[in-house]
């Protein structure tokens, strides 16, 4: 069964058409990386999915049911902008404040479980307008798990983490998906971040998705290139150029060839030419550059 | 297969509601600051007012002097005895003028004499104080971005309106029946009579059980208010008050001392009128807006 199933969203703010026709499938137990510039729709849709905005038109289902079926909302964890906390309390009371909206039984044991998650069991007693925004960020996911969610939707969650922090919601979204069937739709323009721990992909522009697919396939579509590294740079360029349709130069200063049968095809090549390659390996684009080089297809350049 | 989730009927959402809301509003600040002013208000009108009592000012420009009443017993902070030919009398001048009629019975009651400026200083004025803890409180939902968490994981807007009725009522009373104790702290510190002259006991226990089913009447209208104008407390201030100002003469009127299980009736039926149709107004306001 799908966890979110979009059908024709469409969504206006006055004049502005902020989402049309928008399409989108999320299998149960995925992790879905939702990647979009932005102003491309991302959290119009997301708060859309959690009802905090009413759709213009369009069918929304979470596990089969209407988006508005208390039931199902009841079990949705959400993390959009910023955590919705109160300043003024410290962080269990806010905590136990959540704890009281999703009735659950027992909080205290599940608080102190999810602040040792996101290893924030010392800053408890701290009120929330003192912690810094990684805390803040920390304490958002927090809120967001606490009732055992069986959907979350996180708004651009890694924004202010730290490396640590970082590894911890990879950590954390990881087991909620394996070990407790959780579905997590995450947006992030952190791409290289969200590429670890992905398991489908939605790319959305202009208020429509452009393309849904499993990590997988990404990994298929990412086309393979080799790099290479020469004492003449720009001879050997010239020279590639000649032969190969499309070469670039990376930030490293490899000399990266796109349509090459093999680097030993390469290597052969430049040799006849009289250059010495002094290092070659092979790769693959990732989520980043996939990413850049759709964006660049459609705008036509 | 399909997932199953648990149902929750509307009373235990409507329970989970107000675990959060009486748990927000007992460890807030500002309940206690307000609550606290309630407590204080009341002393030092009274004690104040009974220290001036006597004092003669003289305009400086007219060169007219006037002579400061204050309160000639601590009954007239809580409200005033309407009669019979004052009720007619009010009810021939009309719902509006009536509000006007209401100082004037005062002025002319048995308990109310010689009341004019003091009679606006008496508990009624707490139905404007409900507004702004009403309106602070459910601004900060917003504020705070609190209401994310909230409203998705209740698609159901009625329980959000129920549970922030029932509380701004509870916090309501509170403020009341704490004025009620520093008034009566207040007139024994001034040394002010307790005559019930015209009213007894049972009367005064109606009408402070009216006012308190009142509060069940100016709670849903700051709410409504409050919910349309989401994190902008002042702009949910001010409208609460005009609209609240509206209503405002109706207080004495349907809350004098002399109360009977007449006026609790009304304030019953006005305060459950209201709370259902101007809670179904709240309900579609946040149905038809923007939560965030």
């Amino acid at each position: 069964m799908n966890a979110i199933e979009i059908r024709d969203l469409t969504k206006t703010f006055g004049q502005k058409q902020a989402l049309s026709g928008l399409n989108m499938t999320v299998p149960e137990g995925a992790i879905y990386g939702f990647i979009g510039e932005n102003g491309s729709g991302k959290s119009t849709t997301e708060k859309l999915i959690c009802g905090l905005i009413h759709k213009s038109g369009g069918e929304i289902k979470l596990f089969g049911k209407d988006h508005t079926d208390p039931d199902v909302r009841a079990k949705v964890g959400v993390l959009i902008e910023a955590p919705g906390c109160f300043p003024g309390l410290t962080v269990w009371n806010n905590l136990m404040l959540q704890a009281a909206n999703l009735s659950i039984k027992d909080p205290e044991t599940q608080i102190r479980k999810i602040l040792k998650t996101v290893r924030m069991e010392g800053a408890a007693s701290n009120k929330y307008k003192n912690c810094s925004l990684g805390m803040k960020q920390r304490i958002g996911i927090a809120m967001a798990l606490l009732g055992e969610p069986t959907l979350l939707v996180l708004d651009e969650p890694i924004n202010g983490l730290d490396a640590d922090g970082m590894r911890i919601m990879r950590e954390v979204l990881t087991d909620v998906t394996q070990n407790h069937g959780c579905t997590v739709v995450i947006s992030s323009h952190v791409l290289g971040e969200l590429e670890k721990i992905a398991t489908h992909y939605g790319i959305v522009r202009g208020g429509k998705m452009l393309c849904e697919m499993t990590a997988d396939q990404l990994e298929a579509d990412c086309r393979t290139f080799v790099a290479l590294q020469t004492r003449e740079l720009s001879k050997t360029r010239s020279l590639l150029c000649a032969k190969y349709s499309r070469v670039e130069e990376d930030e490293s200063g490899y000399l990266r060839v796109y349509d090459a049968g093999s680097p030993e095809e390469v290597v052969t090549y430049l040799y006849e030419n009289g250059i010495l390659v002094s290092e070659i390996k092979t790769d693959k684009i990732g989520l980043e550059e996939y990413y850049i080089d759709l964006m660049s297809a459609k705008e036509g350049r | 297969m399909e997932k199953r989730f648990e149902h929750n009927g509307f009373g235990k959402r409507l329970g989970s509601m107000l675990k959060v809301d009486f748990r927000r509003l007992f460890t807030s600040r500002i309940f206690y600051i307000i609550v606290g002013a309630c407590l204080v208000m009341p002393i030092l009108i009274l004690v104040m007012t009974t220290m001036m009592d006597g004092m003669e000012t003289t305009d400086p420009q007219t060169g007219e002097v006037s002579v400061i009443e204050g309160f000639d017993n601590t009954w007239q902070i809580i409200g005033t005895v309407v009669s019979e030919s004052d009720m007619n009398a009010m009810s021939s001048m009309g719902a509006m003028d009536g509000a006007d009629s209401g100082t004037d019975v005062a002025a002319s009651s048995d308990a109310g004499a010689g009341m004019d400026l003091m009679s606006m200083c008496n508990i009624n004025l707490l139905f404007f104080g409900i507004a702004v803890l009403v309106c602070l409180f459910v601004a900060e939902d917003f504020r705070s971005g609190y209401a994310k968490n909230l409203f998705t994981v209740r698609a159901k807007k009625t329980d959000y309106v129920a549970s922030k009725t029932i509380a701004g009522f509870v916090g309501g009373a509170l403020m009341l029946l704490c004025f009620f104790v520093g008034a009566l702290a207040g007139g024994a510190i001034a040394g002010l009579p307790f005559d019930m002259t015209g009213f007894g006991i049972a009367e005064l226990v109606m009408c402070m059980l009216s006012k308190l089913l009142l509060i069940a009447v100016f709670v849903p209208i700051y709410l409504a208010v409050s919910v349309a104008a989401k994190q902008k407390a002042w702009l949910s201030i001010l409208g609460s008050m005009g609209i609240g100002m509206l209503l405002f003469m109706m207080i004495p009127m349907l809350t004098p001392l002399n109360a009977t299980v007449m006026n609790v009736g009304l304030c019953l039926a006005g305060g459950a009128m209201f709370s259902i149709g101007l809670g179904a107004v709240s309900n579609v306001i946040l149905k038809k807006t923007s939560l965030v």
